[in-house]
C-alpha cells in the first residue's frame, strides 16, 4: 500500500495505491475517484464484520454510520479520498502506541488498524463545544487524517495548550484535561477562548490552523435560514 | 519577539515567539495553541467605552486577550483569524493605518486601536459606517478571507464592494456605479468603491459576502 497526499494544503486528496487483495477502509463518503475494478464492501465495522454498537458510537462521534472497504480484484488499483472542507491531510503510521483522533478528522486506515470510539466523559467534553467522542486507533499500519486548514505538529514536553476546535489528533502518551485558557474562568470566557485542552506528558499533538466552528460563525449570519 | 506567518495564502496563521516579559494582544478566539505557562488575560479592547465602540462600530470583539510571557525563556503562541485566507503584518512607526472592520487579528502593546467615522458611502460599499484605525509604534497583524493583493495607487483605483481590507489614511473612498446603469446592474458588478489618493491599498481576492451570495440560492 502506497499513500500520497496531493494538492496540499488547500485542496488535499489522498491517493492510495493497492496491490491485488490489499484493502483500505474509509469513512463513508470519502471516496472521490477509483479504479474500475475496485470491489467495495460496506459494513458498520471491520471488513466482514458488523457492529451496530460500533456504528452508533461512530455516528455520535461525528463520523458516518458506515465504513467502506476497497479492494482491487485481480490487478493493482488506486483510489482517491477527499473531504468536504478544504484543508490539509496527513498520513500517520501506527507502530505501537495508539493515536487519539478528533471526531471528524478520520478519513481512512489499513485493515490492521483497530478503531474504537472513546467517550471522553462529561467533565472533559460537556462545555468544550467539540464532539464528546474521540476515535482511538490502535494496531499497526497507515492512517489518513484530514483537517480544516493547515496541519502543524507540536512536540509537547511538559505542558501545552490547544484550543478545543484546533485538535486533529494526538499521541496516546499524552494526557489531557479540558480547562480554562486564562488565569480565571471569567477571563477565559470574556476573551472568547472558553475552554482549551491542556496536554501533559511527552508526545505530539497535530493542530489544524483553522477552526471550522469559527468559520461557521463568520459566514453563518450571512446565510438565509433554512 | 520573533514572528512568522505560515500556511499562507490559503490558511495563514501566525507563530509568535515571545521573549521573557513580552506581551502580544490578540482578538477574541484567535488563539489556536500556546505554551501552557504563558499568561492569558482578557481585557477590554481599549477600555470599557472604547471596547463598546469597537464592538458595535468597528466589528471587533469587546474583549481582547493579552498573552504575556512571565517565564525565563521564549514561549510560543499561535494566532489565527476565523476564516481561511491570508494574513499580513504591518509595522507602525507613528503613522496611522486603516483596516476594514473584522480584519484585525493581533498587535504588539504599543499599537492603539481606534474607531473613526467612515461615512455613509463606506456603509453603502459594504465596508461599514466606521473604520478601524491602528496607530502608534509596533506590529499589527491583519487578514481577510481570500488572498491579499497589494496595490500602489496614484490617482484613482476601483475596488469591488466588500473587497477592500486595508488602506493608508490619506486615501479617500467614494462609492459609485461600476459602469453605466445597464452594465452595473446586469453585469453583476453593481456598486464599487473608488479609492482616490496616493498610497497603498490591500484588496482581498475573495469575500465572505460573495461566498454567502453563492451558497444562499442553493439552500433549500
Amino acid at each position: 500500500m502506497q499513500i500520497d497526499v496531493t494538492h496540499r494544503p488547500g485542496n488535499s486528496a489522498a491517493k492510495v495505491s493497492l496491490q491485488p487483495g490489499e484493502t483500505i477502509t474509509a469513512e463513508g463518503g470519502a471516496m472521490i475517484a477509483m479504479s474500475g475494478h475496485m470491489q467495495v464492501e460496506t459494513t458498520t465495522h471491520k471488513k466482514g464484520e458488523g457492529s451496530i454498537l460500533g456504528a452508533l458510537k461512530r455516528l455520535v462521534s461525528g463520523e458516518s454510520l458506515f465504513l467502506n472497504h476497497f479492494t482491487p480484484a485481480g490487478a493493482p488499483g488506486e483510489i482517491f479520498f477527499g473531504t468536504a472542507l478544504s484543508g490539509d491531510m496527513m498520513e500517520y503510521n501506527l507502530n505501537g502506541p495508539g493515536l487519539m483522533v478528533q471526531g471528524g478528522s478520520y478519513v481512512a486506515s489499513a485493515p490492521s488498524v483497530n478503531m474504537d470510539i472513546q467517550w471522553q466523559g462529561f467533565g472533559k467534553t460537556l462545555f468544550s463545544g467539540e464532539s464528546m467522542f474521540l476515535i482511538h486507533l490502535t494496531g499497526m499500519g497507515p492512517v489518513i487524517l484530514n483537517s480544516f486548514g493547515a496541519i502543524y505538529p507540536i512536540q509537547v514536553n511538559g505542558e501545552y495548550i490547544v484550543d478545543t476546535g484546533h485538535i486533529v489528533a494526538f499521541e496516546e502518551s499524552l494526557t489531557y484535561e479540558v480547562s480554562k485558557a486564562g488565569k480565571s474562568w471569567l477571563s477565559s470566557f470574556l476573551g472568547g477562548e472558553g475552554l482549551v485542552c491542556r496536554f501533559r506528558g511527552q508526545g505530539t499533538v497535530w493542530c489544524q490552523s483553522h477552526n471550522a466552528g469559527s468559520f461557521g460563525a463568520a459566514i453563518g449570519p450571512s446565510l438565509k435560514p433554512r | 519577539m520573533q514572528s512568522s506567518i505560515e500556511g499562507g495564502p490559503a490558511f495563514a496563521y501566525i507563530n509568535i515567539d515571545l521573549d521573557p516579559g513580552e506581551t502580544v494582544i490578540g482578538e477574541s478566539d484567535a488563539m489556536s495553541s500556546m505554551a501552557a505557562d504563558l499568561d492569558l488575560d482578557a481585557k477590554f479592547n481599549g477600555g470599557f467605552f472604547g471596547g463598546l465602540a469597537k464592538t458595535f462600530l468597528g466589528g471587533e470583539s469587546l474583549f481582547v486577550n493579552h498573552f504575556t510571557n512571565n517565564t525565563n525563556g521564549p514561549r510560543r503562541v499561535t494566532l489565527v483569524q476565523g476564516t481561511p485566507g491570508n494574513t499580513r503584518a504591518v509595522q507602525l512607526n507613528g503613522q496611522e493605518y486603516c483596516l476594514q472592520p473584522g480584519a484585525y487579528i493581533a498587535s504588539t502593546p504599543g499599537v492603539t486601536l481606534g474607531v473613526k467615522w467612515a461615512g455613509f458611502k463606506s456603509w453603502f460599499a459594504k465596508e461599514g459606517l466606521f473604520k478601524l484605525t491602528v496607530s502608534g509604534q509596533g506590529t499589527v497583524w491583519y487578514g481577510a478571507y481570500g488572498g491579499l493583493l497589494e496595490k500602489d495607487v496614484d490617482g484613482e483605483y476601483i475596488v469591488d464592494t466588500s473587497h477592500l481590507v486595508a488602506y493608508e489614511p490619506q486615501m479617500k473612498l467614494n462609492i459609485q456605479l461600476a459602469g453605466g446603469l445597464f452594465s452595473s446592474f446586469f453585469g453583476g458588478e453593481g456598486f464599487v468603491t473608488r479609492v482616490e489618493g496616493k498610497g497603498k491599498i490591500i484588496v482581498q481576492t475573495r469575500s465572505l459576502s460573495g461566498l454567502a451570495d453563492w451558497v444562499n440560492p442553493r439552500l433549500w
